[in-house]
């Protein structure tokens, strides 16, 4: 025993030399350390080179992580792009976060035009910052205008699936700030699509409405002003998009102005820590790319789960943690197919993946709008039931029945 | 600097036409009315902690809302690991605050007292970035919420649901303005202390103790942000940046009522909450709030100068 | 023998510095673009400062001037640097028409009152969205010079340059003495025959163009505006931290303070990736409490010190 164990060993030994005298693949990173999505990405990301590398890694070579955080400061996560193109000399750019951040790294990127997988910035400025002919840029996170088309998709199958949920008013509360109206300005397209007969939401929107608020983690955190106008309005689902920070006080302030939507929903970017814990969370529609009960119907979901669990004694609370598993897995994968470090080749083998992501979908590249290379579509529906998110849609996703309609827990 | 000596007449005036300005907004828009009184008073109360910093010690603190977060912080530290209600963490909050206080003071602020104003305005930004710092590292960016049954409570009148629990921010803000003046006016500690803001030379030369002075007046202010935090906390969720926003407000409120006018800042605040409120209730216009919020202040800041002869 | 060698230094330094480009890489390059742009933000505050006024108003006049430099570029055509002196002359018009109201205020409520205009350019800005593009900001489809670090380095080289003199000019003309007056007694001052308020405007106006060229420029080299990242309190509040830390009513605190805190903040993050901030934090409290007159003031003290005692020794 003990000498299998030795001769076991050292040839991992020899192995991880062999490993370790070849010149390693470098990928640079920019992400907030100093937020939740950022760290979680970042430590998402630094399992899966672990992983990669004790699995031999790519092309017989390890991959080396440099991360430097951006701390959601454009001239600083530019000058962190620089740093990785020139003084580390990285291959490839990953990571991401902030819109504002991402389009002053946009004309940098250009500059050295590597192989740049993102996972941040959704909104369509940066699309149009970037334009059509990046063939290097491929944008994983679902733009702005795309979210809102994917819930049209959703609650359609949805209201065809359950009989009774009817949605014909909408009302959308946004925050005042970039995220928020550019959310505002997507639904108004689309709305004004189905007016005419087109679009996701064709079938089932007929009149809508938004109002501003100012969010809470901008020094608003008042919103009742515009519950007030939501429950003039009577919609049948009542949209808010916001931060973390609004989540609890906003259903806490509808519930004191007695507004009780039918689909109460919230898209935040993230959730609060104790949300679940909250009574006021019961039956919470939220939009969102992940959630911990996606282990329950996608193994690739456990196995990052438990992986993350077990590397960082802490569990992924945001959906930007599986995200930065993919990040470096779809690139990974990429190289890989394309069997050398040639650019081109690299980007022909992107654009004809199809990886199995812990975000329970499969990711694969089409065009958007603008650009050409653009990975995630669509969001998924999800609600919290006794304190779990459960997964309402996609269907083939669910965890669990919709409970409708929505009433405020005790 | 504390100047007491605004006329029982022009007192009169002004409250007499803010009353004025009340029943009109409540005939218009009675919600608002009800809002902007709510919320006008949470910024009356965190604005007179700064107000007597300001007015007695004579800093500009610009960690003022940064200690209000960390009050959030310690207040849900209560009521999650020992089940706590906030309101009765209040007390408990003000002592914690106080003696925190005292301990800033003893050890920073003591040393910029004769370094001039920009020091001390940079020694608090450098104390404010390492607040929110540490309160990052510790606690994380997710924001996190205390759960009370009667935070979401409300009383119906006609089609129109008015929030009870947001009646205790001006309910708060008055008992301790009462409280305040009580103290500055009839204990003699208080009067020193007024002395000391009107005029520290002049107090030293009649042997108050500035230093001790100057000592009480920052901890009590700290220990009102703790009481201010206490009532916040079932209507606020608790993040490194909650408190951050109400430093800029309550300077705009002390400004706007001018150094040593405590009763201002109770009036101010409550204005200033029903003008917001008021454009926030015009559809289409909810965005413009904060113009209103800081024109108004412009416009009395602006108003009081050229009123007032040239010094 | 000093006074010669003095000029020569700063001719070599200069020098030194139009030559960078040549030498370092583009990273160490965009860490200096911005400490220039922060240092020209800091400079122009302390103008304003050594008139005894303490102005809140940088990141409004930032704002403006970077909103107006974009938006000339993309509505009207403007070619950029055009558009820079553009931006630069329309703040100087606002900080005219506002001066009339605001220099009459004085200590706290003239700080509150320029901070309070800064939120209001800021959410006026956020609310004409037919304009400016709204909540969601504007983006060009250029950036300036096409993104060459080199040339965008040397036109932000300039205007550092321009403002080191224009600091340097009011410390050393007669202007200086006007504006020392102001700050220590207005009262004397105004006996003296001084026209305070002509000189305040006048101080005013070239630190607020200043302050708004410096946002204009910052804009053109990202190519994009929004009201949440160009009106940012980041804006005022570092740069008056910088000089500060630097040694305020003085042209060496700002730039040597603007160097110190701006390296500090670049570097700090490479060693330590959480909570580095903390450490700035700490610097600046330190540097507060024990060196008061900031790194440069207390240098200059100290040399002076020790050339008293070295005279008197002698004597």
């Amino acid at each position: 025993m003990k000498r299998i164990f030795l001769v076991m060993m050292s040839l991992l030994m020899v192995f991880s030399c062999a490993l370790a005298a070849e010149k390693p693949i470098k990928i640079g990173a920019v992400n907030p350390l100093g937020d939740i999505t950022g760290d979680q990405a970042t430590k998402a990301m630094k399992l899966a080179v672990k992983e990669i590398n004790d699995a031999g890694g790519v092309l017989g070579r390890p991959i080396e992580l440099i991360v430097i955080d951006d701390e959601m400061n454009p001239a600083k996560g530019a000058a962190a792009i620089e740093r990785l193109a020139t003084v580390e000399n990285v291959d490839f750019f990953v990571g991401g976060m902030g819109s504002g951040v991402h389009l002053a790294q946009v004309p940098i990127l250009k500059k050295y035009q590597k192989i740049t997988v993102w996972i941040g910035a959704a909104s369509h400025q940066a699309e149009i910052a970037m334009g059509p002919d990046a063939d290097w840029y491929f944008h994983l996170h679902p733009w702005d205008y795309q979210q809102g088309e994917g819930y049209g998709v959703g609650w359609t199958e949805i209201v065809h699936a359950y009989p009774n949920v009817k949605i014909e008013k909408v009302f959308l509360a946004y925050e005042e700030g970039a995220f928020g109206t550019d959310s505002y300005t997507s639904y108004i397209d689309l709305y004004e699509a189905a007016k005419r007969g087109e679009g996701s939401w064709k079938e089932i929107l007929k009149e809508f409405k938004g109002a501003s608020f100012k969010s809470a983690s901008l020094g608003g955190g008042d919103y009742r002003a515009m519950l007030n106008q939501a429950k003039a309005f009577n919609p049948d689902l009542f949209i808010w998009a916001g931060y973390d920070a609004d989540a609890i006080p906003i259903v806490a302030q509808a519930k004191e102005v007695n507004f009780q939507p039918p689909l109460f929903v919230g898209a935040p970017p993230g959730w609060p820590a104790d949300f679940g814990k909250n009574p006021l969370s019961e039956n919470v529609i939220l939009y969102g790319m992940w959630a911990p009960t996606l282990n329950e119907v996608s193994p690739v979901a456990k196995h990052f789960y438990d992986a993350y669990v077990e590397m960082w004694k802490e569990e992924p609370a945001t959906y930007f943690a599986p995200l930065g598993y993919t990040n470096i897995y779809f690139l990974v994968e990429g190289i890989k197919k394309a069997g050398s470090l040639d650019k081109n080749a690299i980007i022909e083998a992107l654009r004809t993946i199809e990886y199995e992501s812990p975000l329970g979908e499969v990711l694969k590249i089409e065009p958007s709008r603008i650009i050409k290379n653009q990975g995630f579509k669509y969001q998924k529906i999800l609600q919290w039931q006794k304190g779990r998110q459960e997964v309402i849609w996609p269907l083939e996703l669910a965890t669990t029945q919709l409970v409708y309609p929505f009433k405020f827990g005790k | 600097m504390l100047n007491l000596e605004k006329t029982n007449k022009s007192l009169k005036k002004t409250l007499i036409a803010f009353i004025i300005f009340l029943i009109v907004v409540g005939i218009w828009k009675p919600l608002a009315l009800v809002y902007g009184i709510q919320r006008g008073g949470l910024y009356s109360l965190i604005g007179l902690p700064l107000a007597l910093i300001l007015g007695i010690v004579g800093i500009l603190n610009l960690a003022h809302g940064d200690f209000l977060t960390l009050g959030l912080y310690i207040g849900y530290i209560f009521f999650n690991s020992w089940s706590i209600d906030p309101l009765i963490s209040m007390a408990p909050l003000f002592f914690i605050l106080f003696g925190l206080g005292m301990v800033i003071y003893s050890i920073l602020i003591r040393r910029v007292l004769k370094a001039g104003h920009l020091n001390q305005l940079l020694l608090t930004f450098g104390i404010s970035m390492i607040i929110i710092e540490l309160i990052k590292i510790i606690w994380t960016t997710r924001p996190r919420s205390v759960y009370t049954s009667y935070a979401s409570s409300s009383v119906t009148l006609g089609n129109m649901s008015i929030g009870m629990y947001e009646f205790i921010y001006p309910a708060m803000a008055i008992a301790v303005l009462v409280i305040l003046q009580l103290f500055l006016k009839k204990t003699r500690l208080g009067q020193a202390a007024s002395a000391v803001g009107q005029n520290p030379k002049g107090a030293e030369i009649v042997g108050i103790n500035t230093n001790v002075v100057y000592l009480v007046v920052f901890s009590i202010a700290f220990g009102i942000i703790g009481v201010a935090a206490s009532v916040m906390l079932p209507r606020t969720p608790v993040f490194p940046l909650s408190g951050n926003p109400y430093t800029l407000k309550s300077f705009a409120l002390v400004a706007m009522a001018g150094l040593g006018n405590l009763n201002g800042i109770l009036i101010g605040g409550i204005t200033l909450g029903v003008a917001e409120a008021i454009v926030q209730s015009i559809p289409g216009y909810e965005g413009w709030s904060d113009v209103v919020f800081f024109g108004i202040l412009i416009a009395v800041i602006l108003l009081n100068a050229y009123r007032r002869p040239e010094s | 023998m000093k006074k010669t060698i003095f000029p020569i230094i700063t001719i070599l330094a200069i020098v030194l510095l139009i030559f960078l480009p040549y030498f370092i890489g583009a990273y160490l390059l965009h860490v200096l673009m911005t400490i220039f742009i922060y240092m020209t933000l800091a400079l122009s505050w302390d103008m304003m400062l050594r008139t005894g006024q303490l102005s809140f108003g940088v990141a409004g006049f930032f704002g403006v001037g970077a909103y107006a430099s974009i938006i000339t570029c993309s509505r009207f055509g403007f070619n950029p640097l055009v558009s820079i002196l553009f931006a630069g002359f329309f703040v100087a018009l606002i900080a005219l028409g506002l001066g009339f109201a605001v220099l009459k205020l004085r200590d706290i409520y003239f700080s509150i009152t320029t901070l309070a205009i800064t939120m209001v350019f800021s959410v006026i800005i956020r609310n004409i969205p037919k304009l400016t593009g709204g909540a969601s900001g504007k983006v060009i489809p250029n950036v300036i010079f096409n993104g060459d670090s080199a040339k965008t380095y040397w036109l932000i080289l300039s205007l550092a340059l321009i403002t080191i003199l224009i600091s340097e000019m009011f410390n050393r003309t007669k202007i200086h003495f006007a504006i020392n007056s102001i700050r220590n007694d207005e009262i004397i001052a105004r006996s003296s025959g001084i026209n305070i308020f002509g000189y305040l405007l006048f101080v005013f106006i070239i630190s607020s163009a200043l302050q708004g060229i410096a946002g204009a420029i910052y804009t053109q080299q990202y190519g994009f505006v929004s009201p949440e990242t160009t009106f940012s309190l980041d804006f005022l509040l570092l740069p008056m931290a910088m000089a500060l830390v630097g040694g305020i009513y003085s042209t060496w605190g700002s730039v040597i303070g603007a160097l110190v805190l701006g390296f500090a903040s670049e570097y700090l993050k490479l060693i330590m990736p959480y909570g580095h901030l903390i450490i700035y934090g700490i610097m600046i409290v330190l540097i507060i409490l024990f060196l008061p007159k900031g790194i440069y003031g207390t240098t200059k003290d100290k040399i002076i010190t020790h050339k008293i005692e070295k005279k008197s020794l002698s004597e």
